[in-house]
């Protein structure tokens, strides 16, 4: 390892990108907390509830989730379960332990954060069993590497990298037995938009290139280019986190232009308010009556400022898949 | 009961803390509620207000925002104001700028008796002063203060006050203290007879301003009924009511405001009560206007907020202001954003 360096800007900004993942573990352990969604392992990671969220914040992670779960869900569906997923910068994300007890559990599931994320992810991992067991019970060898910055197993592998270095993700996601033939998954969730618009390129060109039959969902922010979009590069800045790739956040269009220019054959785009009001409406009524929300302008201009981009590339016919789910 | 001189330093030592938005004791809290309840359990439902006087809306515990308002519209009490409620929740000062306003509006009403009792009785040695030796001298309220739907058990719960009470007492008395006032509130105003002033609007069971003035206010803001519509409803480009996607109160056409404000020979209805982008707006060929005071709302919006100076002819003048600068703000280190989806 290298000597350490002095702390130097760049190093504080990315500090402050690693602390968005336990702002977004907190407000969806509040959230799962007042019954938004079903999370049996997020205290794990999270012991407190913590402090109350505002009702459009949760209402918020609530559509997030679970748009983003119906177009996760359809793909296993669709693939039977044989395909990967690579979540990029999943931070704390549960999604194995929800996918395992859900039987929807691909043959392999990757994730990739920093290593420091990764680092406080193992290190749950590894003392509390209600996390491990399943992870073990997965696995059929005795060569399961658990150490503190690199989880692997047959079905579930957590890696440390950088995803602005694609020669060394791709370094190490081979040495762990990515498999470029099956049909594979790739997340991300506000984690393009800390990337210059040319990184962030660079990563969906790589997948784009590795996979033949692949399909990319991204969540983050869209029309930022008005008042609300400014006040947010100002107060995320003021906490030292900058939105290096806003450029790409200006419009659906835009979104959708970073995968077409970068050898995805489809994109399409959807802004969370346009998700919200097409996710099962029973379940929208249901958590509409958690907590009162009186200003339902709030949750409108939040949710418009945000969007669900996926592209898709194969000869799997996801976008009829995708209709179908957005339908 | 009784105010001393040394009850009137106490308050403006507690302004000045307060001014610089540092919390006072929670028993300087219990005693300021105490002599705040005095004076608003004699306020009327409709309270009678005088121009000139500046019309304010929400305000949401944004405290440097409100001290911006006071810097555009003028200090207490070269001004008058009217604030309209709402002046808890979502912003991360809900206990300073309730109790600040509160306490501007105590020291006023009982400074105002003792410069009285001071020229009546030419003495500077009394140590104590009973207001009600005077009862029947009407004093002009340099703030009246009337009550929002976020001045609620209920509903400040939910949006940050309850908790921000608790963050910053070690308990919830303070919130006990700050809700029993809000129960005194009153409910609307009348400026010279002319201009309604209500947080909300209008409710399809009252008519006339004197079924207002029977409502028994003193109680937490009802789910429906009279009260509750007051402090929850909208106008809405219909006619008629509507139902309200708030959960509370209704919509209310322009057939409706004519006839109300026909009925009790007034000029328009000020009220405030939703996020206005450009910080004011006019309804129904302006006999409804919409007043928002709090820029950048839940420091996110991106939004101006607008005050209403109405002189001694009720002529009007806007008063657009945007958030206090962040130099003059000090927002604390440790509050993670959640207001965005990380």
């Amino acid at each position: 390892m290298a000597a350490r360096q002095p702390f130097t800007d760049s190093d504080a900004a990315d500090e402050a990108v690693r602390t968005t993942c336990d702002d977004a573990t907190t407000c969806k352990r509040f959230a799962t907390s007042q019954g938004y969604w079903k999370d049996l392992h997020i205290h794990y990671f999270v012991r407190n509830v913590g402090e109350r969220k505002a009702p459009e914040i949760n209402r918020g992670y609530y559509a997030r989730v679970k748009g983003v779960n119906l177009l996760l869900d359809e793909f296993i569906k669709k693939t039977e379960c044989k395909c990967q997923i690579i979540n990029l910068g999943a931070g704390l994300d549960t999604m194995f332990w929800r996918l395992k007890d859900e039987n929807l559990l691909p043959q392999k599931l990757f994730e990739v954060d920093f290593p420091a994320v990764v680092a406080k992810k193992i290190h749950n991992i590894k003392t509390k069993p209600p996390l491990s067991k399943p992870i073990i019970d997965m696995h059929s060898t005795d060569s399961l590497l658990l150490d503190a910055h690199n989880l692997d197993s047959d079905r579930y592998c957590i890696v440390g990298a950088d995803l602005r270095d694609i020669s060394s993700l791709d370094e190490k996601l081979k040495k762990f037995h990515l498999n470029p033939e099956l049909p594979t998954l790739l997340l991300s969730e506000c984690v393009l938009v800390y990337m210059t618009p040319s990184q962030s390129s660079n990563l969906v060109h790589w997948a784009a290139e590795t996979f033949h039959t692949a399909m990319f969902i991204n969540y983050e922010q869209v029309n930022m280019s008005d008042r609300f979009g400014q006040v947010m590069i100002e107060n995320l800045q003021r906490r030292q986190c900058t939105l290096a790739g806003v450029e790409i956040c200006q419009s659906l269009d835009s979104q959708k232009d970073r995968f077409l220019t970068t050898g995805w054959d489809h994109a399409d785009a959807l802004d969370m308010m346009t998700v919200y009001s097409m996710l099962p409406q029973q379940d929208v009524a249901r958590i509409e009556l958690l907590e009162f929300l009186d200003e339902r302008e709030l949750l409108q201009q939040l949710l418009q400022h945000y969007c669900i981009c996926w592209a898709s590339k194969d000869k799997l016919k996801m976008l009829s898949i995708l209709a179908k789910i957005m339908n | 009961m009784c105010v001393t001189m040394g009850d009137i330093s106490d308050l403006d030592r507690q302004i000045e803390q307060l001014r610089r938005c540092e919390l006072i004791k929670e028993n300087e809290v219990k005693a300021l509620c105490a002599k705040a309840r005095e004076i608003l359990v004699e306020e009327s439902n409709v309270q009678r207000v005088d121009s000139p006087v500046t019309v304010c809306g929400d305000i949401h515990g944004q405290f440097y925002d409100l001290k911006e308002l006071f810097r555009v519209g003028g200090d207490v009490p070269e001004t008058n104001y009217l604030f309209m409620g709402d002046f808890v929740d979502r912003g991360f000062y809900s206990v300073e700028t309730f109790l600040l306003l509160l306490a501007l509006k105590v020291i006023l009403v009982f400074g105002l008796f003792f410069t009285l009792y001071d020229i009546l009785s030419s003495s500077h040695f009394h140590s104590s002063f009973d207001p009600c030796l005077a009862p029947q001298v009407r004093y002009p309220d340099r703030i009246t203060l009337i009550r929002g739907n976020h001045e609620s058990r209920q509903i400040t719960q939910v949006y940050g006050f309850y908790d921000e009470c608790l963050r910053k007492y070690g308990s919830v008395t303070v919130w006990r203290y700050c809700t029993e006032i809000f129960d005194y509130l009153s409910l609307s105003a009348i400026i010279d007879g002319k201009i309604f002033c209500v947080h909300g609007g209008l409710s399809p069971s009252i008519q006339t301003l004197d079924q207002i003035r029977t409502i028994d206010r003193k109680q937490e803001v009802p789910h429906d009924g009279p009260m509750c519509d007051l402090l929850w409803s909208d106008p809405e480009d219909t006619t008629g009511w509507g139902v309200s996607p708030r959960g509370a109160g209704y919509l209310f056409g322009s057939d409706v405001v004519a006839q109300f404000n026909a009925a009790n020979d007034i000029h328009m209805i000020c009220r405030a009560h939703q996020l206005v982008m450009e910080g004011y707006k006019w309804h129904f060929n302006e006999t409804v206007l919409t007043v928002w005071s709090a820029p950048n709302y839940c420091y996110r919006c991106g939004n101006v907020a607008a005050i209403l100076e109405l002189d001694e002819h009720l002529q009007r003048e806007f008063i657009i202001f945007e958030a206090a600068p962040q130099e003059t703000r000090g927002i604390p280190s440790k509050k993670p954003v959640a207001d965005y989806f990380l």
